[in-house]
């Protein structure tokens, strides 16, 4: 009896230790890529869409013809957003001679940028830190980030347009006095990186800046946070955490009653979260970065991604949240740039850079109308400074996602397009 | 490598104090010991750079696991703080080798210094507390310096983190996993040595006492006290530096990965590794090391198959993993009470006896 126990501990010990050796082949003739993803952390709520948009993307890509005859072969780490972890999964990566990565947080990619510089690895981040937007080094993000791309404005601009937009409907509407704005986040760098840009610009356009309400990234019993923001008499809040944590701000304040004018940050308010927040989700002003959402799926402009989408959901039924399209349209520049490095001398990290820089006011072939026209240049990263502002009307319900919005239970409006000038002293913060 | 003050077998009779007091119990166990250290050696030539770098955080981890089962293990008390001394070594050694421009080779020991100081500052309440009391004293540790890492900004970066630079001897910049690997190793040798050898000593032995009954311990004219709060010095010592070892290794340090569920990993490392051994403690490492690896690697092989489809795991199929270290460790602590280290002179005493075993 005693020894079959060990033997069965031997046999458990030696089937782990043959998992362990497996994941370390891949196919030498394909182009490694890696994919950081966020499905399980806190900040898995958008991390689920963009990360299936990634996913479906590279799918399409492989069946339509690869990059330069080459298949992607793409990993994906579910790093929980946990820098530590990213950095982890990166050495494995640059050790397996990946030529770039789809990454995800700022607090990881930021901590990346040495890394990704010194090997030369184009790194698309779903973190639009305005720190990786100055390619040279010497604004006020201090060192340069060469290799950091990311498809959209950053998060300072898209800060930057919505106060902009605040200081319009506070005349609009005949506020009188100074307009009060404060900034809402975790203590985190993500919700941290367009604090100081906007509360500048705010002062700047004349508006009374309250200190800032601190709220965390993972969902919580919000109602101090509210009680403070409602005796603080602000006319207008950004809310800075992802949209599971705002879903949690947004009813613990109309639980408490506080009339206020939320500015949801690109990752803070979608579609799903409209259906997780009820009604508590109306009336929020929210960017989109690009220029269509899924209501209009069955436009012609959005074939290719109807088919994309098709990748994960070959019914075709699926509702894709704005973030799914993001992440296609950051797949596809990607693919656009190999595919130019491919022809300009093979697929390499600098030759993918190079790509990147290689045309203007450009969008990848078939995206035409869905994904904002870009430009990079090797001293700006500032691809896109224009995006649309949409309102969020929610009548609440049950009922799937498709569903409530063809039934017009959660509709979005689009309020107008913002577009900031390209200032110098904008650049890197 | 003995250093057990654990139950010996029937039949395990010592004749001298010299005896009693190996760190080898026999000549055959040094050979082996030696033997392991010099294969090791040759395992950067060996093994690929995922293997390797599995090795290199079985090597820090381990030296930091160590720590906790000097005081848990072998003193008998209790710490549900450990990740965060270990925390700090990482932020005391990036700071004094980026701020006070200190090499890294230096920054390492001094850093483990360092957190040995704050060690003994948080252990201050193990002099007064026992049990349960000392559990949530420990905890307080944890959430004071956890907080702590992310305010002060001057130290840590605060939530951003900061960057480490990478080890260095005489200007040759030893960052590649070749390279790092073998100051991992000698850190590894020499603090296991240490940790083996402080148990034969007479401080040693008082914490034993301490463990096995503190009243009688007090009688035989033992501080308490002196070696409760020693005993929280030396593991935060030997954490201290397993993170300092981590953060020249990963080359950046953030305060998110130094939660509590980092400390009760290494508490279920050395609870599996085995209580009071010292070999148990890099065992339990190994195991929680490379389950996590193996479950990653069973799901990838899982995804998009029949079984996956069948029962529909797609997305929760990441939550295996985690699913399957709490089952470990349950299992453990059900069938192998003892740690590995209990399992491992089991399969060694069959051995030995073979084929004629009772």
């Amino acid at each position: 009896m005693r020894m079959k126990r060990n033997d069965a501990v031997a046999a458990l010990l030696g089937a782990g230790a043959l998992l362990a050796a497996a994941p370390a082949a891949t196919l030498a003739q394909d182009v490694p890529v890696g994919h950081l993803a966020d499905f399980s952390g806190p900040t898995a709520d958008v991390g689920r869409p963009y990360g299936q948009g990634v996913a479906d993307a590279i799918a399409y890509i492989n069946s339509h013809g690869g990059v330069g005859g080459k298949k992607i072969a793409a990993e994906t780490i579910d790093y929980s957003y946990k820098a530590p972890q990213a950095i982890a999964a990166y050495k494995g990566w640059s050790g397996r001679g990946v030529v770039a990565i789809q990454g995800w947080g700022t607090a990881d990619t930021e901590a990346l940028i040495g890394f990704v510089t010194n090997d030369k690895i184009p790194y698309y981040s779903a973190s639009y830190a305005a720190t990786l937007t100055d390619p040279v080094g010497g604004s006020r993000a201090g060192k340069g980030a060469p290799y950091n791309f990311f498809y959209g404005p950053s998060y300072s601009d898209y800060a930057r347009g919505m106060v902009q937009w605040a200081a319009d409907d506070w005349k609009k509407k005949g506020g009188k006095g100074k307009p009060k704005y404060v900034h809402m986040g975790a203590n985190h760098p993500y919700p941290n990186s367009p604090k100081a840009a906007a509360e500048e610009y705010a002062r700047e356009l004349g508006f009374e800046v309250l200190t800032p309400i601190e709220y965390s990234l993972k969902p919580a019993d919000f109602t101090a946070q509210c009680l403070t923001l409602k005796q603080s008499g602000a006319n207008y809040a950004y809310l800075g955490n992802t949209s599971g944590s705002n879903v949690a701000v947004l009813k613990a304040c109309q639980t408490v009653g506080v009339k206020v004018q939320f500015l949801g940050n690109v990752w803070g308010m979608d579609e799903n979260a409209m259906k997780a927040a009820g009604n508590a989700a109306s009336n929020v002003v929210y960017p989109v970065r690009t220029s269509v959402i899924w209501t209009d799926a069955r436009a012609p402009r959005m074939a290719m991604m109807r088919d994309i989408s098709k990748m994960s959901d070959p019914g075709g039924t699926a509702y894709r949240a704005s973030h799914y399209l993001a992440a296609v349209c950051a797949t596809l520049y990607m693919k656009e740039a190999m595919d130019w490095a491919a022809a300009h001398g093979g697929i390499t990290g600098e030759n993918i850079r190079k790509g990147m820089y290689a045309r203007q006011n450009w969008v990848p072939k078939g995206t035409e109308g869905v994904c904002m026209p870009s430009t990079w240049t090797a001293q700006d990263h500032r691809s896109v400074l224009r995006f649309d502002l949409y309102r969020t009307e929610v009548k609440g319900g049950e009922g799937e996602l498709k569903d409530l919005i063809a039934e017009g239970a959660i509709t979005m409006t689009r309020l107008t397009t913002i577009e900031l000038p390209r200032k110098t002293e904008w650049l890197g913060w | 490598m003995a250093g057990t003050v654990a139950l010996r077998p029937c039949g395990d009779f010592r004749t001298t104090y010299g005896d009693d007091q190996t760190i080898f119990p026999t000549r055959l166990s040094l050979a082996f010991c030696v033997l392991g250290v010099a294969a090791l050696c040759l395992a950067p030539f060996v093994f690929g750079k995922y293997a390797l770098s599995l090795l290199i955080q079985i090597g820090y981890l381990g030296i930091a696991a160590l720590g906790l089962n000097i005081l848990v293990g072998f003193t008998g008390q209790i710490s549900i703080g450990h990740a965060v001394f270990f925390g700090f070594g990482a932020f005391a050694s990036a700071y004094i080798s980026n701020e006070l421009n200190v090499p890294v080779f230096f920054a390492i020991p001094l850093a483990g210094v360092a957190t040995t100081a704050v060690g003994l500052l948080f252990g201050v309440p193990a002099a007064r507390l026992k049990g349960l009391y000392l559990a949530i004293a420990t905890l307080a540790a944890q959430f004071i310096l956890e907080d702590f890492f992310a305010r002060a900004r001057w130290f840590t970066g605060g939530v951003a983190g900061t960057p480490a630079k990478s080890f260095s001897i005489f200007g040759t910049d030893i960052s590649g996993d070749h390279g790092y690997f073998y100051v991992v190793l000698a850190y590894l040798v020499i603090l296991f040595l240490a940790a083996a050898n402080l148990m034969r000593t007479r401080d040693g032995r008082a914490l034993v006492a301490v463990r096995d009954h503190y009243l009688s311990a007090e009688m035989m004219g033992i501080n308490l006290t002196k070696y409760r709060t020693m005993s929280f010095g030396v593991s935060a010592f030997y954490a201290g530096i397993g993170g300092a070892l981590y953060a020249h290794y990963l080359g950046f340090v953030s305060v998110e990965g130094f939660d509590i569920l980092f400390s009760i990993q290494f508490l279920a490392m050395i609870i599996i590794g085995g209580l009071g051994s010292v070999m148990g403690s890099l065992m339990g490492t190994v195991f929680m090391v490379l389950l996590p690896e193996a479950m990653g690697g069973l799901a990838r092989m899982l995804s998009g198959s029949t079984i996956d489809r069948l029962l529909s795991l797609d997305e929760g199929i990441v939550f295996l993993r985690e699913m399957a270290i709490g089952a470990a460790i349950v299992l453990f602590l059900i069938f192998e009470p003892d740690g590995l280290a209990h399992r491992w002179r089991q399969i060694r005493a069959y051995w030995k006896l073979y084929p004629f075993s009772h």
